[in-house]
């Protein structure tokens, strides 16, 4: 039995917005352990990251956090702003979706590295600028040297990104969440700074969070998968088996709506009508009902419990998929 | 699907912009549009593929004349619109509609999603207000929005699908030959977009329209087009049949580029990316001579710096502009350190 | 107001009827409260200055008896006494507010109309004729606002319109530049770029789409400044170019009171008194606006 690293339980996050309760994460649970990457999959409005930013300890004071969140044992829900601030970086750091609003653009790339590793440890500017040094080239920007001396609008995107991957190492964190990191990058530059990623976690023996719209970018970096739908989890798996035996209806209208390459021109996509729910109205019964092909008045009244149906895959569902034969 | 008249010829476009430093001083000029050629048969669909700089939106709105691209002409249905000003370009334009990417950002806020959608009948003044109104009515419906319950909404109250599919009436109003995609399903979600996509095919095959398809994610514009072209800093790189340009891609960047996609299916294998594309992206302010791909391709010999390669053809309706395309046997080669220089950072 | 992330930004749907009503309606009005607080002050004031004196029994403010003059607070018939030609101290306060109100007003809505569609125009248009209309407006904001007020009225004469004029060389310039600034920012929106290719006409672009983008910026502007006008016009009745007495003005009040502080301090405390709150009144209103606009 690994220790586990993340262990995310019933977690809730509530927003006041225009007088409205919203829910926008409504008993969400996962667990990881080291070393694992996991890819946490939802569309707009699916929670996967404000819950990112509740493990990060990174909502706004007026959101309403309740639940568990345990890393390394330590529990994160109700911690001081004290405590979260040296628990992030060195416990968890993330690497967010826009390198050009993330960077200040006003201070050198090296200076914001250096400023980085020395608020987790106590470093003479020369030793935190070698560090600084060997985590540029640690994630591979070519001319590293140059480029501490660099400001951020003189990178390209990727190269910036790569920046950010490089502070969020500085303090050698234990996980790293990649909040849509590669989403507003090109097509090219996302699949380089993904293969890295990848690297570097195998390298260094971190846990990887990847938060993402892309089903087909889980499948391809992920170990285990997380789908996420209006606020909750509703399937999880190793990635292999989510993609060979996908049950819950949500997760197989993902994969059909993914444009193939196999596909013939003009050939429709297999799509499902509506539009993801209003968070701030509470509905009971299973989110997915007013869209899904399979649902019954049974999946309107009561909400399906996310659990362990078959070895290592979870889902929510009252009818669940079967196995279908794929081309 | 087409028909075979050709609907659009651009030829020979280039659309250039300033670029100014710190102060407003002129520092260079960007030729985001470099001798670009191709054409568009009515009915078809021609899907545009590119990542950033690579000029596909830029060639856009120089197809529109939004503004006049610096030279080359652009033939629709035989008459040059470079040369229409005024009154003539207006007409011109009734032709030819634009759907962006962000679809909040193309719909006026303070407006209702009627007046939004009224808006091209009444700058073009066509039939009385009645008519008008019905004709709002009756495109509103196409695109699956209900106009009893969506006419009188402000764009806030819409979701992303809900807002592009105004903007898609908005652009079906004045009954165009000619619809521009720019990127217009890549802010959706996924599942939104496909329910867009759909739609648009659909409109498609009941409007008898024909298509111009941008976007950065080559399966997403092979699943839409009849023929795919693909661009790189400025340049039309390959062009020619969807299945083609898949099965038996010439140009490297393309090789690049369909091996960037993540796929769905974890147990095909493919080769790592950094072994078709290497570097970052040059300046667009100073290209690379020759060949603008050369400084990341695999293949690159010295010709390529020394001789620009032109659009040729090496299939049938297939066409690349590369000194050494990719065919059987000369497949890709992977980058085991190669001697040429790498990728000068910008 | 929470910001939410932007993933959580759900479109509107007609919220539930059994929703609780109440919670519903306590959020909103907590972000009207900066609104309509202050809107409910300027009001009251304009209430008092140019409904009460018509219905209500005020006597008028010139032409007083001078037997009655220099009467203190809470005489019989004149509660805050008269001045020391015997009219009236509370009517000559709302005339007086009325004055300097008239003429703020005026000068705002000239400067938000005019200075606006400069502004407007010139920021659409780009190229040389942005520049040269600038250059010109910029050569009008170089002068000192209350150098310029004074010389224009000095030419004119004192008198309630030429007043009006005087400021209007203060109020359209600032104006037009910020008009001109928000006019920028909504041209890159793609929804003029869909406009211009749906053909619209360039007075149809100014007046449907730029004008209302580009009005709570100026409105909000254009009340902030009532404050700096009703100064700048009081000091300009201050120095005697403004409103010719005997009718009052506030500013004209203040100057009248001055050989008179130490003697009788009201005169010039209630005029002062009126316009600091009025001028208060209206800067919370419109920062009041702007906090509620700029978050949509």
């Amino acid at each position: 039995m690994s220790e586990s690293l993340l262990e995310v339980s019933d977690l809730r996050v509530d927003f006041r917005h225009d007088g409205r309760l919203v829910r926008a994460v409504d008993g969400l649970t996962y667990s990881m352990r080291p070393g694992q990457t996991v890819a946490v999959i939802g569309e707009s409005g699916s929670g996967k990251t404000v819950s990112a930013r509740a493990i990060m300890g990174l909502l706004p004071p007026s959101a309403k956090v309740t639940g568990s969140i345990r890393f390394d044992e330590v529990e994160m829900v109700g911690l001081s702003e004290k405590a979260l601030r040296s628990h992030r970086g060195c416990g968890v750091a993330m690497v967010f979706q826009d390198p050009t609003r993330s960077l200040n653009p006003t201070m050198r790339i090296g200076a914001q590295i250096r400023e980085a590793i020395q608020t987790h440890e106590k470093a003479s500017r020369g030793s935190a600028q070698d560090r600084a040094l060997e985590l540029l080239e640690l994630v591979r920007l070519p001319a590293a040297r140059e480029r501490l001396e660099q400001y951020p609008h003189q990178l390209s995107g990727g190269m910036r990104q790569r920046v950010m991957i490089a502070i969020a190492l500085a303090a050698s964190p234990r996980l790293l969440i990649a909040d849509e990191a590669t989403t507003a990058l090109d097509v090219t530059t996302q699949a380089q700074i993904m293969e890295l990623l990848r690297d570097l976690q195998q390298r260094l023996g971190m846990g990887l969070i990847m938060i993402s719209h892309d089903l087909g970018l889980a499948a391809s970096f992920a170990d285990d998968v997380v789908v996420m739908y209006a606020g909750r989890a509703v399937e999880r798996a190793p990635t292999q088996m989510l993609f060979a035996h996908v049950r819950m209806p949500y997760t197989r209208a993902l994969l059909d709506a993914i444009p193939r390459l196999e596909n013939e021109s003009h050939a429709p996509l297999a799509a499902v009508p509506g539009q993801p729910p209003n968070l701030a109205l509470r509905e009971p019964g299973c989110p997915f009902t007013p869209r899904c092909p399979s649902a019954t008045d049974r999946c309107r009244e009561h909400a399906p419990v996310f659990e362990e149906h078959e070895p290592e895959h979870l889902w929510a569902c009252w009818h669940p998929c079967e196995d279908r034969v794929r081309l | 699907m087409s028909t075979g008249e050709q609907l659009l010829d651009v030829r020979h476009l280039v659309q250039e912009f300033e670029v100014r430093a710190q102060g407003g001083v002129r520092s260079g000029v960007v030729q985001a549009v470099s001798d670009v050629s191709f054409t568009l048969a009515k009915g078809e669909t021609l899907g545009l593929v590119g990542e950033t700089g690579s000029g596909k939106s830029t060639l856009a709105r120089a197809i529109l004349q939004a503004p006049a691209p610096k030279s080359g002409e652009v033939l629709f249905e035989g008459t040059d619109l470079v040369k229409l000003k005024g009154r003539d370009l207006l007409r011109a334009r009734r032709q030819m509609q634009m759907v962006f990417q962000d679809p909040f950002g193309s719909l006026d806020p303070k407006w209702s999603v009627a007046r939004i959608v009224e808006e091209p009948l009444v700058a073009f003044r066509t039939a009385a207000r009645a008519e008008r109104r019905r004709r709002v009515t009756e495109v509103l419906d196409r695109v699956g929005l209900d106009p009893e319950r969506y006419a009188d909404r402000r764009p806030r109250s819409l979701s992303g699908g809900q807002a592009q599919r105004v903007a898609i009436a908005r652009a079906l109003a004045l009954d165009p030959a000619l619809i521009i995609y720019d990127e217009a399903v890549s802010s959706l979600d996924v599942l939104i977009r496909a329910q867009v996509l759909n739609l648009l095919e659909r409109l498609r095959s009941e409007l008898s329209l024909t298509y111009l398809f941008i976007a950065h994610d080559l399966a997403l514009v092979k699943q839409v087009s009849d023929r795919v072209a693909v661009m790189y800093l400025g340049k039309l790189v390959e062009i020619g049949p969807a299945e083609s340009l898949y099965r038996e891609p010439l140009h490297p960047y393309t090789v690049a580029l369909l091996a960037s996609i993540p796929n769905p299916d974890p147990a095909a294998s493919r080769a790592p990316v950094t072994k078709t594309i290497r570097g970052e992206p040059p300046s667009p302010i100073d290209p690379p001579s020759g060949c603008r791909f050369r400084t990341r391709c695999p293949r690159a010999q010295d010709v390529c710096a020394a001789e620009e390669p032109l659009l040729r053809k090496l299939a049938d309706g297939h066409f690349a502009a590369c000194h050494f395309p990719v065919s059987d046997d000369a497949p890709a080669p992977a980058l085991a350190g190669g001697t040429h220089d790498a990728a000068a950072p910008d | 107001m929470a910001n939410l992330p932007s993933d959580l930004v759900v479109a509107g749907v007609a919220p539930r009827a059994d929703e609780a009503a109440a919670d519903r309606v306590a959020g909103r009005w907590r972000g009207r409260i900066g609104v309509i607080v202050p809107a409910a002050m300027v009001g009251f004031i304009f209430l008092l200055c140019f409904v009460w004196p018509i219905i209500g029994p005020v006597p008028p403010p010139t032409g007083g008896n001078i037997l009655s003059s220099n009467l203190p607070a809470f005489s019989p018939g004149h509660f805050l006494g008269t001045d020391p030609v015997g009219n009236d101290e509370w009517s000559r306060l709302l005339y007086g507010g009325r004055a300097s109100l008239e003429i703020a007003l005026a000068v705002q809505a000239i400067g938000l109309v005019l200075g606006g569609l400069i502004g407007a125009i010139a920021g659409y248009l780009g190229g040389w004729r942005d520049a040269t209309i600038m250059r010109v407006l910029d050569v009008l904001i170089a002068f000192p606002g209350l150098v310029l007020a004074v010389a224009i009225a000095q030419g004119l004469g004192p008198s309630k319109l030429h007043t009006i004029w005087a400021l209007c060389f203060f109020s359209v310039p600032a104006a037009a530049r910020i008009s001109r600034a928000a006019t920028l920012r909504v041209r890159e929106q793609t929804f003029i770029t869909a406009a211009r290719l749906s053909g619209t006409s360039f007075p149809r672009m100014l007046l449907g789409h730029i004008a209302p983008n580009i009005l709570p910026q100026l409105l909000t502007y254009a009340l902030l400044g009532m404050g700096i006008i009703m100064i700048l016009e009081g000091a300009l009745s201050f120095v005697g170019l403004g409103v010719p007495p005997p009718a009052p003005s506030w500013g004209n009040m203040i100057a009248q009171g001055q050989s008179t502080l130490s003697a009788a301090p009201r005169y010039v405390f209630l005029p002062s008194a009126a316009l600091f709150i009025t001028v208060v009144s209206f800067n919370l209103l419109g920062e009041g606006l702007r906090a509620r606009w700029g978050s949509q």
